[in-house]
């Protein structure tokens, strides 16, 4: 048994709002259904849940026993993922070794999040006492001081972080369930004149808060073979890294933990980047994008700039590249937000993609970016590669 | 273009939560002077305070020593949003300084032009008070 003996078997996604008028579990509900429909499941064949974090869920540390009990599963294995914006890739994985040591049999893998209508967070940590004295604004001003240092030590073409924008959001376009408020085409000048949030950042480098919810279903190989299931993803490599660099005071904040997650991830897949058919990193800044594709081993460290100006995005490119329109473009879904990444990976491996389908479908590469620690670049780092079945 | 950038004295700012960990830190705040937590095993200095010793993991290799507070811009950003009390206090200046002892302390940067700032540039403590008779770190060009 390994990770690889587990398989995604079916996808939900709900459109992506920017406030909802609907309830958390009301969404969950709804991803619930669309799964329970797609795998002709009986509701009582789910054996197992976990959660994504969620800023509507985090005032309740009983978060994933409510959500079972809301939506009335049974259950051998429940849990919350509480590592950020890491947590939807995280659920996958860590369905995958609740599988492999037997715990259960059919997962769901639920990403739901009212951020925006009802957020009921009350964060502990070091930002009481060394940040909002100092009016940092949160991940802008990380981002702010972040691309500043990349600048300086590396240098930045800002309009390759502009081409990246435009690529993603030509994808929203095509994305009936993007936000609509983002669904209109930009050029790279659009993104270069953006104003300024904390400099360098701009507007077009950031995700717009959002709510909604998606979710999967993960399952033994051995049982959707079973079960007849012809479309599949199979996790064949992950990695994650928390808190790279923990036990140094001075860090270089361009070095992430993507560098050590994204090997790892590798070597287990047998793959390197230059085999990877799409690319689905998590995308809270545009900038993140270009440092785990230098991480990830797609170009050199500092050098982004020149591989982004010479590589194509666009879903009918050699690199796509969230093909929906990632977070920034189909809106962050709050602690859910990674799941846009996910199930657009198992959307274009099962050739659902529709207008914005990708001719290669080999492999996907999906990425996780989760928490802000002080004066770095982020808490958890992480990677996975999916492979269709057979 | 040059901006000028607040300097935030009339910013009431919101008293900074003090752990029990902390507190030697925030009490020599009130004299003004600047504690950093040492590990005499390890050799080395750490920030932000914690509760152990981020080379070892063993609190009781932490001591606090006395430091100048002198150090240069290790990166920077000016934050044109921020929320209240800084709101209508924007543009102002938020910088990581790298201490000569080998640190990095998030902090506003003020008496300092947009010309003026650069990463290296040198910089030296000074203190903004706080409501409670504390005093906050900020930086100023050392010049």
């Amino acid at each position: 048994m390994a990770l690889h003996d587990s398989a995604i078997i079916a996808y939900g996604e709900t459109k992506i709002v920017q406030i909802s008028d609907r309830d958390v579990w009301e969404l969950g509900a709804d991803i619930l259904e669309e799964l329970l429909d797609k795998t002709g499941f009986e509701k009582g064949e789910i054996d197992g849940l976990i959660l994504s974090s969620s800023m509507t869920g985090a005032g309740n540390p009983f978060w994933s026993q409510a959500t079972a009990d809301a939506l009335a599963l049974e259950v051998d294995f429940c849990q919350t993922v509480d590592i950020g914006g890491c947590s939807p890739l995280g659920a996958v994985a860590r369905a995958s070794a609740a599988i492999d040591a037997g715990f259960a049999t059919n997962i769901l893998c639920l990403y739901a999040d009212t951020a925006v209508a009802e957020t009921n967070a009350r964060m502990r940590a070091f930002g009481q006492e060394w940040t909002t004295p100092v009016g940092y604004l949160g991940p802008p001003a990380a981002f702010g001081l972040l691309t500043q240092y990349y600048e300086h030590h590396y240098g930045l073409d800002y309009r390759a972080l502009g081409k990246l924008a435009v690529a993603q959001r030509d994808h929203a376009v095509l994305n009936d369930l993007a936000c609509e408020k983002l669904r209109k085409p930009i050029t790279v000048d659009d993104y270069v004149n953006s104003r300024m949030i904390n400099d360098p950042v701009r507007l077009l480098d950031s995700v717009m808060p959002c709510d909604g919810a998606s979710g999967l279903i993960v399952t033994s190989r051995k049982n959707a073979e079973k079960r007849g299931f012809t479309k599949c993803a199979i996790p064949i490599g992950y990695g994650e890294r928390t808190n790279l660099g923990a036990a140094r005071s001075i860090v270089d904040p361009t070095d992430t933990g993507h560098r050590i997650a994204g090997a790892k991830c590798f070597a287990q897949a047998g793959m390197k980047p230059a085999d990877i058919a799409s690319f689905h990193p998590y995308d809270d800044f545009i900038i993140a994008i270009m440092m785990q594709l230098e991480m990830l081993g797609f170009c050199e460290h500092g050098h982004g700039s020149a591989f982004v100006n010479e590589t194509d995005f666009h879903f009918t490119g050699n690199l796509p590249l969230n093909t929906g329109g990632g977070q920034i473009s189909a809106g962050q879904t709050g602690l859910a937000g990674g799941g846009t990444n996910v199930i657009e990976a198992v959307r274009q491996l099962f050739g659902e993609g529709g207008a914005r389908q990708v001719s290669n479908t080999a492999n996907a590469l999906v990425t996780g970016i989760g928490g802000i620690p002080y004066g770095r670049n982020w808490n958890t780092s992480s990677a996975m590669i999916l492979t269709p079945n057979g | 273009m040059m901006t000028e950038m607040n300097d935030l004295s009339g910013v009431e700012r919101t008293l900074p939560v003090e752990r029990s960990f902390t507190k030697p830190f925030w009490d020599a705040t009130r004299e003004k002077r600047l504690l950093m937590q040492y590990d005499r095993v390890a050799g080395a200095y750490q920030f932000y305070p914690r509760a152990t010793s981020i080379f070892t993991g063993k609190a009781s290799n932490l001591e606090w020593r006395e430091v100048s507070g002198k150090g240069s811009i290790y990166t920077f950003t000016i934050a044109r949003r921020g929320r209240p009390p800084f709101r209508e206090h924007e543009p102002y200046w938020l910088a990581m300084v790298r201490l000569d002892e080998d640190v990095a302390i998030m902090a506003n940067v003020v008496n300092c032009s947009t010309g003026q700032m650069a990463t290296g540039l040198r910089v030296r403590p000074v203190w903004a008070p706080l409501s409670d008779g504390r005093n906050l770190l900020m930086f100023e060009p050392n010049v």
